[in-house]
């Protein structure tokens, strides 16, 4: 089936339509990976995903994409995550696209959109640095105008699969001059440029999904400059679109709360009263959340945008993965404190999952950043 | 989502303006606390006026013919006005009522009478129907005062009871929000028998009572944002200080769960679900409250400022028709558990 024939289908009809794709196409050994899948293991799936044109669900079918709504590409995700898939090395499809979609020049999308499609061009977002995480708009690594070049110095970190990728999108400040969010601009530079250095970092999961990059005068041609200079910030905003609705997701919490249910059944307290109390809460949260994501995703399927309280569904999600892990972990006695899972059981690593839910309240703007965006946007309370 | 479902919810909002406006003051509301009957039967004639009696009635049988949502979207925006008059309970029972006009024209008040201890759902047993006669005990019967009589829930189905009847017997408790609850007793009380089950209107009123909760904790939270924005101390406005700012987002966190949670359970009404919303509603609403009170400091202490009307009204409605424990564990019980 088609693209254009797939986005006719109603969402029911559509659904299952995905449902058939993925049981069909979807590698069995890659299903639920306990951690992120670097791109040797994972680009089976990006080819498989590239090869039967489902790749770039929300770019427009001109380029290459199916040109699919909103709530349609919300289905796609759902669906995915309902069989275990694993997250490919998704940066050029999700960021990059549409960022040259949108604001790209005719050569760029020419040359760029096709390397996406095929998997040519592996992408890693370089934003953060060390002195900008939450407080990204005091990003310090800067670009320089030299002729036809711009010269890049600077340091970025949290850079996701940085070994993995062959080019990165970079914010760099252009206007050292300018209030901070306007003497931002967006670059594209290849990974194997002279000058660049990157350093994995291992993190709590003992593994190496982040890295460091770091820029000695690297060279990249001005022709590389997305939109215009100093608007990287302004684009890069516009770029936050109906996809923060899955940090939201319930998936990571009912994933756990099974995980919760088997740990508590291995260790005799299923039918233990206080055991009960604890779990039955978690369940009704994890019950109520569901409704309030589902109240998103219905605004989403009448064509509405998201507005900044989607940031609750990201507070609420994370925060009740993070409750259910450290029930886990209270009730797995001495196991809590295991490396390895349970009894070389991978459904039964309490301690796995706790730490791999860490991370949820940090990143994709970390809990605390969420309530500030609430209180000044949603609330309409004043400014600190 | 239907559209024309949405639109009915829609007028009943509207409608509920001309009784409990969101913005209105409530001085009414003040007036008529620790009073007898604690509401008033000219407001009661004008919501019989605005077809509230009948909401849940067929139209054949001169009612609007809608559903739990109807009631629910009512109820919220009732709760928003922390209305006395029991509007629920009665709109609840009515199509029970086999002659029903004079019910839903305002003019006779019947309220529900079934519970015979405290947090349970389930009608008290020990109360006898036999020979037209009913002997036994009902309380908790919230606005008691103000029926012309009762539907007695009894081991023997249920019973018509008028409120002046010989053998009837009405004792009040005052409650914080300034109503009563009833404890009726019947000594052979003469009745008349009513055919059908009193279960699904419990059901039909607890999903309402989660839904006044909403409605409670909605306006007490607008109120505590609007003090946050224009009370100053320090030199600035309190609400810029991140410490509230952040309570003030987890507070419209556990609102926005629970308008979701009671709108699942109003479009779905099955008794988990309804059990889910009172559970989160009876919780929620006091924690919104309670912060209330703390997020406006002295003030919020005081009898004279509103926010103390809504911390009382959730004291009484969270454990109405079962706590938020109860609530839970019949939830449990009855939500078949996801498996993987």
């Amino acid at each position: 089936m088609d693209a254009a024939a797939l986005d006719a289908l109603d969402d029911e009809a559509f659904r299952l339509e995905v449902r058939r794709f993925v049981e069909a196409h979807y590698p069995p050994a890659l299903r639920n990976p306990p951690k992120r899948l670097h791109w040797a293991e994972n680009q089976v799936w990006y080819r498989l995903l590239a090869e039967h044109g489902w790749l770039a669900p929300g770019w427009p079918r001109e380029f290459g994409g199916m040109g699919l709504s909103a709530a349609k590409q919300l289905i796609v995700i759902e669906e995915f995550e309902r069989h275990g898939c694993a997250r490919t090395n998704d940066h050029g499809v999700v960021m990059v696209g549409p960022l040259l979609i949108r604001y790209g020049s005719a050569a760029q999308k020419r040359f760029f959109l096709p390397k996406i499609l095929s998997g040519e061009a592996i992408w890693c977002q370089g934003y953060s640095e060390p002195n900008a995480g939450s407080d990204l708009a005091s990003l310090r690594t800067e670009a320089v105008i030299d002729g036809d070049d711009y010269v890049i110095n600077g340091q970025k970190t949290w850079t996701t699969l940085a070994t993995d990728a062959n080019w990165i999108f970079l914010l760099v400040r252009t206007d050292k001059a300018a209030k901070k969010q306007e003497g931002i601009s967006f670059l594209l530079v290849p990974m194997d440029s002279p000058g660049i250095t990157v350093r994995p970092i291992i993190n709590l999961e003992l593994h190496d999904e982040f890295c460091e990059v770091f820029f000695d005068n690297v060279r990249v041609p001005r022709a590389n400059l997305v939109g215009e200079e100093n608007k990287g910030w302004t684009m890069a905003k516009a770029l936050l679109g109906f996809e923060r609705i899955f940090l939201g997701s319930p998936r990571q919490s009912a994933y756990a709360l099974v995980r919760l249910k088997r740990l508590a059944e291995r260790m005799g307290l299923a039918e233990d009263a206080t055991f009960q109390d604890r779990y039955i809460r978690l369940r009704l949260d994890l019950e109520d959340h569901k409704a309030l994501y589902e109240t998103f995703a219905a605004r989403l399927r009448r064509g509405e945008a998201l507005g900044a309280d989607v940031s609750m569904l990201k507070i609420h999600q994370s925060e009740l993965f993070q409750r259910i892990t450290e029930a886990m972990l209270d009730i797995a006695g001495e196991n809590a404190g295991l490396l390895e899972p349970m009894e070389g059981n991978r459904a039964l690593h309490p301690s796995g999952l706790f730490i791999q839910a860490r991370p949820a309240t940090i990143y994709g703007g970390s809990n605390e950043i969420q309530r500030n965006i609430l209180a000044g946007n949603v609330l309409d309370l004043p400014a600190t | 989502m239907n559209p024309d479902a949405d639109d009915a919810l829609r007028l009943i909002r509207d409608s509920a303006a001309a009784i409990a406006p969101r913005q209105g003051d409530l001085g009414r509301i003040r007036a008529l606390r620790f009073t007898r009957p604690g509401f008033d039967r000219a407001v009661w004639q004008q919501m019989a006026e605005l077809g509230w009696l009948g909401l849940l009635v067929e139209e054949a049988r001169g009612g609007s013919g809608l559903g739990p949502a109807e009631l629910g979207a009512l109820a919220e925006e009732l709760g928003a006005g922390l209305v006395p008059e029991p509007l629920p309970f009665a709109a609840a029972i009515a199509p029970l009522l086999a002659d029903a006009a004079a019910v839903l024209a305002g003019e006779r008040i019947v309220l529900p009478a079934w519970q015979e201890q405290a947090n349970t759902l389930a009608p008290g047993a020990a109360t006898r129907f036999a020979g037209g006669r009913v002997s036994g005990a009902k309380q908790l019967i919230p606005m008691a005062d103000g029926a012309d009589a009762f539907l007695v829930a009894t081991a023997d189905g249920l019973a018509l009871v008028e409120r002046d009847a010989p053998g009837v017997t009405l004792d009040l408790a005052m409650t914080q929000d300034g109503g009563h609850f009833g404890t009726l007793t019947l000594s052979d009380a003469p009745a008349t028998p009513v055919p059908g089950r009193i279960e699904p209107a419990l059901e039909t009123i607890t999903l309402a009572l989660a839904a006044t909760a909403l409605g409670v904790m909605d306006r007490a939270f607008a109120l505590t944002l609007d003090y946050l924005r224009t009370r100053r101390q320090f030199g600035r406005a309190i609400g810029s200080f991140q410490a509230l700012q952040h309570r003030a987002a987890d507070l419209k966190l556990q609102l926005e769960l629970t308008r979701a949670s009671v709108a699942a359970a109003a479009a779905a009404p099955t008794p988990a679900a309804v059990s889910r919303a009172k559970a989160r509603a009876a919780e929620a609403s006091l924690l919104l409250t309670r912060q209330a009170i703390q997020l406006h400091g002295g003030i919020g202490y005081t009898d004279e400022y509103d926010a103390g009307l809504f911390l009382r009204k959730a004291m009484v409605i969270a454990n109405l028709h079962g706590s938020a424990a109860l609530h839970r564990a019949r939830f449990a019980a009855l939500a078949p558990d996801m498996t993987e």
